[in-house]
C-alpha cells in the first residue's frame, strides 16, 4: 500500500502535546519523522505518570501514542556541536516543526533565516502561544490559552463555573490546525520548489473551537457569549433529557412532523393535544413549557427504553454513553478509530487511539508506539548523516549527544 | 502573490458550518472554490441583518446556481465534475447517488478526483448510514457526561465537529499531494464521531489504556481536582474564574505560595506528594480562600508578573478586542458593503509565502454563474443564455 507522505522527512523538535500531535499525524500517513531531544530527560511527556490522580497504567500512553511511527535522536542543542548535527539533518529534511518559543530557538541558531540558509526548501513551522506576531511573552498551555478564547465562560448551566473541554481537547485542536498548514506548504512547494515559515499557534487555533458562536458574539449577538440553559433552548426537540438511566439527546428539527413523532415516542398526550405547541412558533415561544413536558415523560424511562420508542418512530436520538460505552463501540474499531498495537514497555498489545482520518488508497497505518529516547541517534548519524564512527565519538566527546 | 492552492478548484457541496467551513480554508489559501446553491431555491425565510454566518464560511467562494435534479443540469454538473479537482460533501450516500455525485460516478468522469465526505461515524460499520449530526456523534463519544460539575446535565461543546473541519482541509491537501506525485485521487472520509474523539485526547486514550477509573467516568467537583496547581479553577473576589496549569508543583511552589499567600515551608504543603496527594484538599480549601481575596485583574498581573501558566477565563469579549487577535489577522475587521465595519474570525494558520486572502464576501446564489458556465466549461453565451431562461441555471 502507497503511503500519501512517502519521502517527505520531518524533524520534530517539539515537548508535550500540541507539536507532538501535529507531527503524529505526518508520521500515521508515512512521513519520516525524526523526533530531537534533550538527552537529560527527553520530551517532559515522557515524564507524565498519572492522568486525574489515576496512575496511567503500567506504560506511558500519553507520550508513547502521540509520539508514535517516530523515531528519536538525543542531541544536546544547546552545543554547538549539536547544532551542527542538527544543521546536517535540516538539509536532508522537508519540515522543521517546533513549539518552542521563538526566542529559545534562536538562542539555540535555529530561526528561520539560518534553517532557510542552510535548505531552502525547508518548510519551517512553529506552534507559538499566541501568534507569529503577537508581543505577549507568557507561557501558554492548552486549558490556560482556552480560557481567554471565551470559549469555556459560554459552556454549562448559568451560574455554574466555566467549563473546560476536556484534557488536551485544545492541543488536539492546535495540533491537526499546524498538521493542515504544514500540508499547505509541502503541496505549494512541491509545484514551486520553495519552502516557507508557517506558524499555527494555539490562541490562534481555539479561536475556532467555538466558531460558530464567536462569530455569533462578533456580529452583534451578545448573548452567544454566555451559558445557556438546557431549559430555555429555542426548539426544545433538539435538546438533551434525562432519563431513569442515561441522558438522551433528541435531535429533531423544530417540524410539525418531526413534533408528532417525538409526541408518540413519548406517548405524550400533553404535547400533542396542546394549542401552544401546534406550530413552529408556538413551540419556539413556549420552549420552556415543553421542555417540561417533554423532561416528564423522558423520567418516567430508562434510557433503552426510550431510544427503543424512538427507534420505533423513527425518531433521531442517542444516549449520552460515557468512556467505558464508547472503548467497546464497534464503530470506532471498524472505521480503526482506535487500533491495536504492540507495546514493548509492558510486552503486550495495547489499545490506542487510531486513525480519524481516513484515505482510500493511502491510509494511515501505526507501525509503532513511541521511541525510547534517543534510540536512534547513532544510526541515523551514521546511515543518513554519513558520520564517520570517530566523528561520532567525537561529538560524544564534546557532550553533543549522549 | 503565488498560493499555496492555485491550481486547485473545488466543487462544494457543504451544507454544515463544519464542511463550508473546510472548503473554505482551501479557499483562503488560494483554491478557487465553487460552491453549488440547488435550485429551485430553498424558500426558506433569512433573519434580517448581517449574514455573518455565511461570510465566515462561504468566503472567497463562488455560486453556481443550478437546478441539477433535470437532465439539463445534470449535463452541466457532469461537464463541471470533469474540471474540478476536489469536492467536498457532507450529503447521504442516497442523495448523492441520486444527484449522480456518488463518487463511483464522478471517478469515471475525473478519475483522479479527490472526493472528501464528512460522515456522522465513519465510512463503515452498522452505523455508517447515520446522518453527520455533531450532537449525535458527540453523545456517542463519552466526553459529555464528564465536562460539568457533579449533578449538572452532560455538556455539549460543539468543538467536534471544529475538529471535523479542519481534518477534513488536511485529509483533502494531503491527497492533493499524493496525486501531485502520483497522478492517483481517492476517497478522504472524517465523521464527528471520528473528530469528537480526537477532540477527548487524553480521557478517552487513559480509559482505553486503563480500562477503569471512576474519576474518568463522572465529574470531578473542582473542589477535589487530582492537582490543586493544575487544571483547577478559583472564583476571585469580583466573581471572575482562574484558572492554573502548573503540572509541576515543585518548581512553581516557592513562588506561587508567596503570591497567594501561603507560607512556603507550611508543613502541610512542603512536596509535591503533599501538594497533590496527602493535603491535597486542604490545598485546594487554601487556595480557594486565597484567590477570594483579590480581583481577577489582580491575579492576572501577578501571573503575568511571575510568568505562571495561569490566566483568568474571559469572554467572547476579550478576544474580540486583543490586539495579539488583530496584529495575527485571528480576527479580521471588515468593510462590509451594506453592514459598514464589522469583525468577522480570520486566519488561524500564518503563512510567509501564502498569505490568506480576503478577495471576497460570500457569493449571492447564482453569482458567478456566468463565469463558471463561460471561463470553466467553454459555453457559449447562446448557450448560457438558453440554460437561463430554462431556469436551469440561475
Amino acid at each position: 500500500m502507497s503511503k500519501a507522505l512517502e519521502g517527505i522527512r520531518v524533524v520534530d523538535l517539539t515537548v508535550w502535546f500540541q507539536g507532538p500531535v501535529a507531527a503524529q499525524h505526518l508520521a500515521d500517513f508515512g512521513a519520516d519523522v525524526i523526533k530531537i531531544e534533550r538527552p537529560q530527560g527527553g520530551d517532559q511527556g515522557r515524564g507524565v505518570r498519572s492522568i486525574k490522580s489515576l496512575e496511567v497504567g503500567d506504560w506511558n500512553q500519553y507520550f508513547l501514542v502521540i509520539n508514535r511511527n517516530k523515531k528519536s535522536m538525543a542531541i544536546d542543542l544547546k552545543k554547538a556541536a549539536g547544532q551542527e548535527i542538527l544543521y546536517r539533518l535540516v538539509e536532508k529534511s522537508d519540515v522543521f516543526l517546533s513549539n518552542l518559543s521563538m526566542d529559545l530557538l534562536a538562542s539555540w541558531n535555529l530561526s528561520y533565516a539560518k534553517l532557510a540558509s542552510i535548505n531552502p526548501r525547508l518548510v519551517y513551522a512553529t506552534n507559538t502561544g499566541y501568534g507569529r506576531f503577537s508581543t505577549a511573552s507568557k507561557p501558554s498551555f492548552d486549558m490556560t490559552v482556552q480560557a481567554l478564547t471565551g470559549a469555556m465562560a459560554r459552556l454549562g448551566e448559568p451560574g455554574q463555573p466555566p467549563i473546560y473541554m476536556g484534557m488536551g481537547s485544545g492541543d488536539a485542536f492546535g495540533g491537526i490546525m499546524s498538521a493542515l498548514g504544514i500540508m499547505l506548504a509541502l503541496y505549494q512547494r512541491r509545484r514551486t520548489g520553495k519552502g516557507q515559515y508557517l506558524d499555527a499557534s494555539l490562541y490562534g487555533a481555539q479561536l475556532y473551537l467555538a466558531a460558530p458562536y464567536l462569530q455569533s458574539f462578533l456580529a452583534g449577538h451578545r448573548e452567544s457569549a454566555l451559558q445557556q440553559s438546557r431549559k430555555q433552548v429555542v426548539n426544545p426537540l433538539w435538546n438533551l433529557y434525562p432519563t431513569r438511566g442515561k441522558w438522551v439527546y433528541l435531535c429533531e428539527p423544530n417540524r410539525d412532523d418531526r413534533h408528532a413523532a417525538v409526541g408518540r415516542a413519548l406517548a405524550a398526550e400533553a404535547m400533542l393535544q396542546d394549542g401552544r405547541f401546534k406550530d413552529a412558533a408556538g413551540r419556539a415561544t413556549h420552549n420552556e413549557a415543553l421542555i417540561e413536558i417533554i423532561e416528564n415523560a423522558t423520567r418516567q424511562r430508562g434510557h433503552e427504553e426510550l431510544m427503543a420508542a424512538c427507534n420505533r418512530e423513527g425518531v433521531i436520538a442517542s444516549p449520552i454513553n460515557n468512556l467505558a460505552d464508547v472503548i467497546r463501540d464497534e464503530q470506532a474499531w471498524r472505521n480503526r478509530y482506535f487500533m491495536k498495537t504492540y507495546c514493548e514497555e509492558v510486552d503486550r498489545e495495547v489499545d490506542v487511539r487510531g486513525m480519524p482520518v481516513t484515505l482510500s488508497k493511502t491510509p494511515g497505518e501505526l507501525r509503532c508506539l513511541g521511541p525510547q529516547l534517543g534510540q536512534d541517534t547513532e544510526l541515523l548519524m551514521m546511515e543518513l548523516l554519513e558520520y564517520q564512527w570517530e566523528e561520532i565519538e567525537a561529538m560524544k566527546a564534546k557532550g553533543a549527544i549522549p | 502573490m503565488s498560493r499555496a492552492l492555485d491550481d486547485v478548484i473545488v466543487l462544494d457541496l457543504g451544507r454544515q458550518f463544519c464542511t463550508a467551513l473546510s472548503a473554505a480554508f482551501l479557499a483562503d489559501f488560494g483554491a478557487r472554490v465553487i460552491r453549488l446553491d440547488p435550485l429551485p431555491a430553498n424558500a426558506e425565510p433569512r433573519p434580517a441583518g448581517w449574514n455573518h454566518e455565511a461570510d465566515l464560511i462561504h468566503r472567497n467562494k463562488e455560486s453556481l446556481a443550478l437546478d441539477f435534479r433535470r437532465d439539463q443540469g445534470r449535463a452541466v454538473l457532469t461537464d463541471l465534475l470533469a474540471k474540478v479537482d476536489v469536492v467536498v460533501t457532507d450529503w447521504q450516500r442516497d442523495e448523492l447517488a441520486a444527484a449522480g455525485l456518488a463518487y463511483e460516478r464522478v471517478r469515471t468522469i475525473r478519475p483522479d478526483i479527490v472526493y472528501g465526505r464528512l460522515s456522522g461515524f465513519g465510512p463503515l460499520g452498522p452505523d455508517a448510514a447515520l446522518p453527520p449530526i455533531d450532537e449525535l456523534a458527540a453523545a456517542r463519544t463519552g466526553m459529555m457526561p464528564i465536562l460539568p460539575q457533579p449533578g449538572q446535565p452532560p455538556v455539549y461543546t460543539g468543538s467536534g465537529a471544529m475538529h471535523a473541519s479542519v481534518m477534513m482541509a488536511f485529509g483533502i491537501v494531503m491527497a492533493l499531494f499524493h496525486r501531485l506525485e502520483t497522478g492517483e485521487g481517492q476517497e478522504v472520509d472524517v465523521s464527528l464521531f471520528g473528530a469528537n474523539m480526537y477532540g477527548a485526547a487524553l480521557d478517552l486514550q487513559a480509559f482505553l489504556a486503563i480500562g477503569k477509573g471512576d474519576r474518568l467516568l463522572n465529574p470531578i467537583s473542582r473542589l477535589d481536582v487530582s492537582n490543586p496547581m493544575s487544571g483547577s479553577l478559583y472564583p476571585s473576589a469580583d466573581g471572575r474564574w482562574v484558572t492554573l496549569t502548573m503540572p509541576d508543583t515543585d518548581r512553581w511552589w516557592p513562588v506561587f505560595s508567596k503570591m497567594v499567600g501561603l507560607a512556603t515551608d507550611d508543613p502541610r504543603f512542603d512536596t509535591h506528594d503533599k501538594r497533590t496527594e496527602s493535603h491535597r484538599l486542604e490545598l485546594i480549601e487554601a487556595l480557594e480562600q486565597a484567590f477570594q481575596r483579590h480581583p481577577g485583574a489582580y491575579w492576572r498581573q501577578a501571573f503575568m508578573d511571575n510568568q505562571m501558566s495561569a490566566d483568568v477565563i474571559e469572554q467572547f469579549d476579550y478576544p474580540a478586542s486583543d490586539p495579539q487577535v488583530g496584529a495575527n489577522r485571528y480576527i479580521l475587521e471588515l468593510d462590509h458593503p451594506s453592514f459598514g465595519k464589522v469583525k468577522s474570525l480570520g486566519f488561524p494558520i500564518f503563512m510567509s509565502d501564502s498569505t490568506a486572502r480576503l478577495e471576497r464576501l460570500a457569493p449571492c446564489s447564482g453569482q458567478h454563474g456566468g463565469q463558471v458556465l463561460h471561463e470553466l466549461l467553454g459555453y457559449s453565451a447562446e448557450t448560457i443564455h438558453q440554460l437561463t431562461a430554462a431556469g436551469v441555471v440561475a
